[in-house]
């Protein structure tokens, strides 16, 4: 059937006689709710208490099953046992599998199956469905797109705009869908900035995680010396880089009851998705580094990049095997270095080396997936853009941890 | 006004000037706490009295938020009856429940496993002894932030008569949406 257009226009009348109901706009509670929370002397101190929420929420979920029941899973029944069982002690394949025969406890183990599935399982899962939980009910209420616009007059001022916390924030869970996430962004400008950004100085769910394990009273320090290294190196990308960063219209959607239901099934599809990409590179880096210690090779560059790593960020030449393994996943490289001695300083520096050092293998695949949509020219500008980034970002903000610790007379 | 039942039914202004005089003294306490978490959590230092302590982690945050709380609460009660006066009181004892809920989260989580010596799950003393004094400022403050919710009803419920009000009026169709 056709409709002539004054027709089309007349089924449009009808359909909006029944559907739409007119009256006068009332102004009501939960507008006003709504605009306090985007004016910024009102709106800040709410965005503090709900972010204070979601460390809280975060901490005391994560903690209450990895510090609860399994760690004591892990190091009381799951390592005696294979301690036991697997065959072979002292061989390579035990080394590889089973790691170290005398640890008592899974983190400092290092086999595939004590310390690759304790992080994979006993830390990483609490805390990224931890984070995914919050994150998605902070989403489904409507407030991500209120903080959106809270921190636009910020993140102008480093050529991005509010929408950019939508990436920051995923990349709280993982880089990888955040990288993804930056195709909102208006200009290739902002996308490169915004996934180099990201890429280098947010830490991801399972790196954060870890962190509260190894070290818990340091993890602000490290967050805020990230978060000011993405304001600086922003500033300055912003700068050097050719290319524009227009303002955007932002639509802001009513506050709503998040449904249950939604809930469960978004938290499922990321919580599926981050294990899909996180347990063959957790389990696949504890094999290479393994074997990379067994033929020597890790020792070998050990020395090899001692007088950089002492001399430039004060930390022990040993940390060489976790900037190796965070390569392929930071959260691993952070347990690895809480097996080796050293002072509270060298730890919170080599922290935020590896959070700093090369993106983890899959938001490297990503970045370079991303490029691709500029291609050969977008593919080196991601490629060699991002690398030339990263390496004044490790030289300059990991050497200014270590100035600071000499400032203060601890290093 | 003499109420059928022999008391005194309260009018809206009435109701509303109640609520601004609660809000004000609640709005110094809470300001007043917020003050002294702040300058404890800058100082690295804890204080208890009674049931009551201010120390443990994030205290300088906590302090910071009751402080603002405790402001939104001052600065709302001028006009107290106005909505956008209100959305600042509920916003206020929102951020009041946010501290004090998530206590009461980690608390409940805490007091479920049985320790690192223990066995899978706490012993009946151990998990009645996670729920023992001494609590947090804002635990104490949260039955006193509740009252907002009377006010939010009593809003609602006006708005919902208004809006009653409009449907029963005849409106014709092509006005303003």
């Amino acid at each position: 059937m056709k409709l002539t257009v004054d027709e089309r226009w007349d089924l449009i009348d009808k359909i909006a006689e029944q559907v739409v109901k007119y009256g006068e706009y009332r102004y009501r509670l939960k507008d006003a709710i709504a605009d306090i929370t985007v004016k910024p002397l009102t709106g800040i101190p709410i965005a503090i208490a709900v972010l204070y929420g979601f460390w809280s929420f975060f901490g005391a979920f994560a903690g209450f099953f990895t510090d609860g029941f399994l760690v004591k899973l892990f190091d009381n029944h799951w390592l005696p046992w294979l301690q036991e069982v697997f065959p072979g002690k002292g061989g390579w394949l035990y080394y590889i599998f089973v790691g170290d025969p005398a640890a008592d406890n899974c983190f400092e183990a290092f086999g595939v199956l004590t310390s690759a599935l304790f992080v994979a399982i006993g830390v990483v899962l609490p805390a990224i469905v931890a984070f995914y939980l919050f994150l998605i009910i902070l989403e489904d209420t409507g407030y991500l797109p209120r903080l959106a616009v809270l921190v636009d007059t910020v993140l102008h001022k480093i050529g991005l705009h509010g929408f950019a916390v939508i990436p920051m924030i995923l990349s709280l869970g993982c880089n990888v869908p955040a990288v993804i996430a930056t195709r909102a962004l208006e200009t290739g400008k902002q996308r490169f900035m915004m996934a180099v950004l990201l890429a280098i100085f947010i830490p991801c769910g399972a790196q954060l995680g870890i962190m509260f394990k190894v070290i818990p009273g340091h993890v602000g320090f490290v967050m805020l010396y990230l978060l000011a290294g993405f304001f600086v190196f922003g500033f300055i990308l912003d700068r050097l880089l050719p290319g524009k960063s227009p303002e955007i219209l932002l639509d802001v959607p009513p506050y709503q009851r998040p449904i249950a239901k939604n809930v469960t099934r978004k938290l499922w599809m990321r919580v599926k998705s981050f294990f899909k990409v996180a347990i063959p590179f957790v389990l696949l880096g504890v094999i290479i580094v393994n074997l990379m210690y067994l033929t020597g090779f890790l020792g070998w560059l050990a020395n090899l990049l001692e007088p950089l790593l002492c001399g430039w960020f004060g930390v022990p030449k040993e940390t060489v095997g976790p900037l190796v393994a965070a390569f392929l996943r930071k959260d691993l490289a952070v347990a690895q270095l809480s097996a080796i001695e050293m002072t509270m300083p060298q730890l919170v520096t080599s922290v935020v080396l590896v959070s700093l050092y090369f993106p983890c293998v899959a938001t490297f695949a990503m970045l370079i997936r991303e490029g691709r949509e500029g291609g050969l020219k977008g593919v080196s500008q991601y490629l060699f853009g991002g690398l030339g980034a990263l390496i004044a970002v490790i030289f300059l903000w990991g050497g200014l941890i270590r100035l600071i610790w000499i400032i203060l007379g601890v290093a | 006004m003499d109420h059928p039942g022999g008391g005194m039914k309260l009018n809206k202004e009435m109701k509303f000037e109640i609520g601004r005089v609660y809000f004000a003294i609640l709005g110094a306490v809470v300001l007043g706490i917020g003050i002294a978490e702040m300058l404890l959590g800058v100082t690295g230092r804890s204080f208890e009295w009674g049931i009551m302590e201010m120390s443990g982690e994030f205290l300088l945050w906590r302090g910071l938020i009751l402080f603002f709380a405790g402001t939104f609460y001052l600065s709302s009660i001028q006009n107290f009856s106005d909505i956008h006066q209100l959305a600042k009181t509920v916003m206020a004892s929102v951020m009041i429940w946010i501290i004090a809920g998530m206590k009461i989260f980690s608390m409940i989580l805490e007091s479920i496993p049985g320790g690192e010596e223990g066995g899978w799950f706490n012993t009946l003393e151990g998990f009645l002894a996670s729920y023992s004094a001494p609590y947090i400022p804002s635990i104490f403050l949260l039955p006193f932030s509740l009252l907002v919710l009377y006010y939010i009803k009593l809003v609602e419920s006006e708005e919902k008569m208004d809006g009653m009000k409009e449907e029963s009026q005849p409106t014709g169709s092509g006005g303003d949406t």
